[in-house]
């Protein structure tokens, strides 16, 4: 075998492996800089991680988990408490539905903006909209539920006023709050009006890496515009969205917080109390049972995690590169 | 070596001594006085953007407190409507006010289980002579309404509810003189007054008349309609059953309730209800614009709510909306089967203080206690400075005047209560009945009378049992309360024929996700104290 000579360099590379302490030297500053994430990670995230043990425990937050007694049915009480108590149980019936409602109709309209985005033509205007459709993005849920009761309420609700006013018909209500199914439907779609426009930004910059060469080719070819996003613009966002998708479902059982409550009333709670409300009520809200809470989120956590390996897993096995 | 084991063995008993017998008298206090200065840090509501702890009620207790018993005071503020939030947070951190409270008594046990609370029992035996002022304020049966008579303990102290007066029927009587009607009398001349709202709107709204709102209420339809549940409760019910279905202080597990719920669905689906009540929650201000702009006809609600805040009341709002006869009365309409008017007034007791175990100065903290429980303290509290927060009657009565917000002499709770920890209510000794009616300026004070007094009509204060623990009562945070509303707002709003259907699942899954538990607790912890035998 010949020997590639190598370039020389100003300094030589040592021939024995360079000890850690020669990069320490050498690229402190950059350590330095790394160890900032570094240490909020360990502080902020690894650190409370110690306190998952308060799920196996008496409920206690006085002292530390680590000094209180293990809980009964070794240490599994607080499982075994959750899975027999219903408004748990109806809580995680919600929070699967919801989530995947969600990413049926939730996930798919970021990608369709963005393909109708760069299809247009007048750069100006397309600019124009993208920037419309990001700013629901920067709403809180709380003024978006605020405006929701004024368009939507039953009585009193702008969309309803009109409806009565078109139809003539006093009792011409449509009940986007009061009615669970149609609080379903206004829920996901509030969801996508206030997010599919900023989750087009990470597709509009996908798209902008696909080579136009591959688009006169096609047009060459004799494609019309369909068959060029069908067979050139899906293929090239076709590694994004997998990405995409895989950490969506690792959320599958992760529930927003402030989107539930805020949205919610009384008529519909059967189906809009979702895991992180049944939390706040339990824990914070003055339930105190912050052994019973840790141990459904850590459930959440871990159902969580098995997803995305499950899904990455999947991807791999369809030949796309996965996140891990 | 026989020594060095002595020693071992004395420190080890020491140890255990220091351990079991966390109670130490304080032995820096003499004659009536810290001999080192002492520093407290007390729980303090805000509401909305004032603040409190440099404000003159503050200075006025600091100031106090350092005079009579050389003790500083620190204010540790938190938001009125986060505390149950923060409460945990701070005790978990280890970083509590020594001087902690909560309106919630089962949060005081949760916490107490884990040993985070003090108990209180040994401190108030020794220094009982120390805290006259508490005493006479609080009472024996306040200060010892808590204790445990099995395991002796006592982890709060239950402070004052002066004024127990609790929920009205309101009423525009403009409208009703407008209409030639009278006011009510019972619940079918009640009702009429709702459909002659309703049938007349363009007469009393003119423009806004489809805006009209017969009858409002809110998503806590218990408390909001809560003199209407209770005249459907049978007037001969017994204190212990009264005890053993009142877990819920809305009253909606009492025998009747349901009937109470049949008229007011029947109300909803006559049109003469608030349509939209139950799409906002709590803390919403829609209802409230509704009254202060005049479209509301009637309502259930705290017995003086129409005339809070002052120029900002609904009294007040009516008024420069509608007119100066414009005016929400309060009426007694609903009678039981006794044909009394009856409500079911407060208990003497309000909000519950207790002292976490990072308490070091639980005498210092006893004394700050007394010394708010002093009259004069409250007074001032109360009443603020003459000229500026009120003028005197000619009979010595305090005539409370409105003070601007941004004022620094502006009170941000009713009473100040935030600042009057022990005492919920004016308490201005013998000047207080005299004083009551004009603690609304500017609403006039024979209106305020009124209301309390039909408020007091009737009254039946529900019987204290003293009974250990409740466990089952614990843990439950708000999913209890959030159930029980929402199973009421969807039988409210339901089609009339399927009301029975909506209720009847409802009360079931209340009953099945802890209701049931807690009903049985406390009817066999009943039985066993008094051997009352309880039937479902």
């Amino acid at each position: 075998m010949n020997q590639v000579q190598q370039p020389s360099l100003s300094r030589e590379i040592p021939r024995h492996r360079t000890n850690w302490k020669t990069y320490l030297r050498r690229y402190w500053t950059l350590y330095l800089l790394l160890a900032i994430p570094i240490a909020f990670f360990v502080i902020f995230r690894y650190f409370p991680m110690a306190y998952i043990l308060m799920a196996f425990k008496k409920n206690n937050i006085i002292q530390p988990p680590w000094l209180v007694d293990w809980a009964k049915n070794s240490g599994f009480e607080w499982f075994i408490k959750a899975f027999k108590d219903k408004l748990f149980l109806r809580a995680l019936e919600n929070t699967i539905k919801l989530n995947l409602l969600d990413l049926v109709c939730g996930f798919p309209a970021p990608i369709l903006m963005a393909l109708i985005l760069n299809e247009l033509a007048f750069k100006r205007f397309k600019k124009f909209t993208q920037t419309v459709l990001y700013l629901p993005h920067f709403l809180s849920w709380i003024i978006i539920s605020s405006l929701a009761l004024r368009l939507l309420a039953d009585n009193d609700g702008l969309v309803n006023i009109l409806n009565k006013q078109m139809t003539g018909n006093p009792d011409a209500v449509i009940p986007f709050l009061s009615n669970p199914s149609w609080w379903v439907g206004s829920y996901i779609g509030l969801g996508i009006w206030k997010e599919a426009g900023w989750g087009t930004i990470i597709y509009l910059a996908a798209l902008t890496s696909i080579s136009p060469e591959l688009y006169e080719a096609a047009a060459v070819d004799g494609a019309g515009r369909f068959r060029r996003i069908w067979h050139v613009t899906l293929p090239g966002l076709r590694p994004t969205i997998v990405v995409l998708l895989i950490m969506r479902l690792g959320y599958i059982l992760g529930s927003e917080f402030d989107r539930p409550l805020a949205l919610s009333n009384k008529l519909v709670t059967d189906v809009s109390t979702v895991l992180s409300i049944y939390v706040y009520q339990k824990g914070i809200n003055g339930g105190g049972q912050f052994s019973l809470t840790t141990a459904v989120g850590l459930f959440q956590s871990v159902v969580g995690v098995l997803f995305l390996f499950g899904a990455n897993f999947l991807a791999k096995r369809f030949g796309e590169r996965g996140i891990m | 070596m026989k020594r060095i084991l002595a020693l071992v063995l004395a420190l080890a008993l020491f140890a255990t001594l220091g351990i079991t017998s966390a109670f130490a008298a304080d032995d820096g206090f003499v004659d009536g006085k810290f001999t080192e200065t002492r520093t407290i840090t007390v729980r303090l509501f805000q509401r909305g953007d004032n603040v409190p702890e440099t404000s003159p009620w503050a200075e006025y207790i600091k100031n106090g407190m350092k005079e009579k018993y050389n003790v500083n005071v620190e204010f540790s503020v938190c938001g009125r409507w986060d505390d149950e939030t923060d409460l945990g947070n701070l005790l978990a951190a280890q970083n509590a006010p020594d001087v902690i409270y909560t309106y919630a008594y089962p949060t005081v046990l949760n916490y107490a289980d884990m040993g985070g609370i003090i108990d209180l029992a040994p401190y108030i035996e020794e220094y009982k002579d120390l805290l006259p002022n508490l005493f006479n304020l609080l009472g024996e049966e306040n200060v010892y309404w808590d204790k445990d008579p099995e395991s002796g303990k006592l982890w709060a102290l239950e402070t004052r509810l002066v004024n127990n007066a609790r929920i009205n029927t309101f009423i525009r009587k403009d409208w009703l003189d407008k209409l030639g009607m009278a006011l009510p009398t019972n619940k079918a001349e009640f009702e009429a007054c709702l459909v002659a709202f309703r049938d007349n709107a363009e007469l009393l709204l003119g423009a806004d008349a489809a805006k009209m709102v017969p009858y409002s209420t809110s998503q806590d339809i218990g408390w909001r309609n809560n003199i209407l549940t209770v005249s459907f409760v049978p007037d001969a019910i017994s204190d212990e059953e009264l005890y053993i279905r009142g877990f819920d202080d809305r009253q909606q597990f009492l025998p009747g309730a349901k009937e109470a719920m049949r008229l007011l669905n029947k109300w909803y689906n006559e049109g003469l209800v608030w349509k939209d009540f139950a799409l906002y929650g709590d803390g919403d201000t829609t209802e409230d614009d509704n009254l202060k702009a005049g479209f509301v006809g009637a309502f259930q609600h705290n017995y003086d709510y129409p005339y809070r805040n002052g120029e900002d009341s609904i009294e007040a709002n009516i008024k420069r909306a509608a007119g100066e006869d414009a005016e929400f009365v309060a009426v007694d309409c609903f009678e039981n089967d006794a044909g009394v008017y009856r409500k079911y007034l407060g208990s003497t007791v309000d909000r519950k203080v207790c002292f976490p175990t990072t308490n070091k100065e639980v005498l210092a903290s006893l004394l700050y206690l007394d010394f708010i429980s002093q009259p004069d303290t409250i007074l001032f509290l109360q009443t603020g400075v003459e000229g500026k927060n009120h003028e005197r009657a000619e009979n010595g009565a305090y005539m409370m005047k409105a003070v601007d917000a941004s004022d620094p002499y502006t009170q941000a709770s009713l009473n100040n209560i935030d600042f009057t920890m022990t005492c919920n209510g004016q308490y201005l000794g013998e000047y207080t009945e005299a004083s009551f009616a004009f603690g609304y300026a500017p609403v006039d004070p024979e209106v305020v009378q009124n209301a309390y007094v039909v408020a007091m009509n009737g009254g039946r204060v529900p019987k204290h049992f003293s009974l250990p623990a409740i466990e089952a009562e614990t843990g439950v945070g708000t999913t209890l309360s959030d159930e029980r509303n929402s199973f009421l707002n969807k039988a409210v709003t339901a089609p009339v024929d399927q009301f029975d259907a909506v209720y009847d699942a409802g009360v079931e899954n209340y009953m099945a996700i802890g209701g049931e538990a807690i009903m049985n607790e406390r009817a066999e912890k009943l039985e066993a104290a008094t051997g009352y035998k309880f039937e479902k």
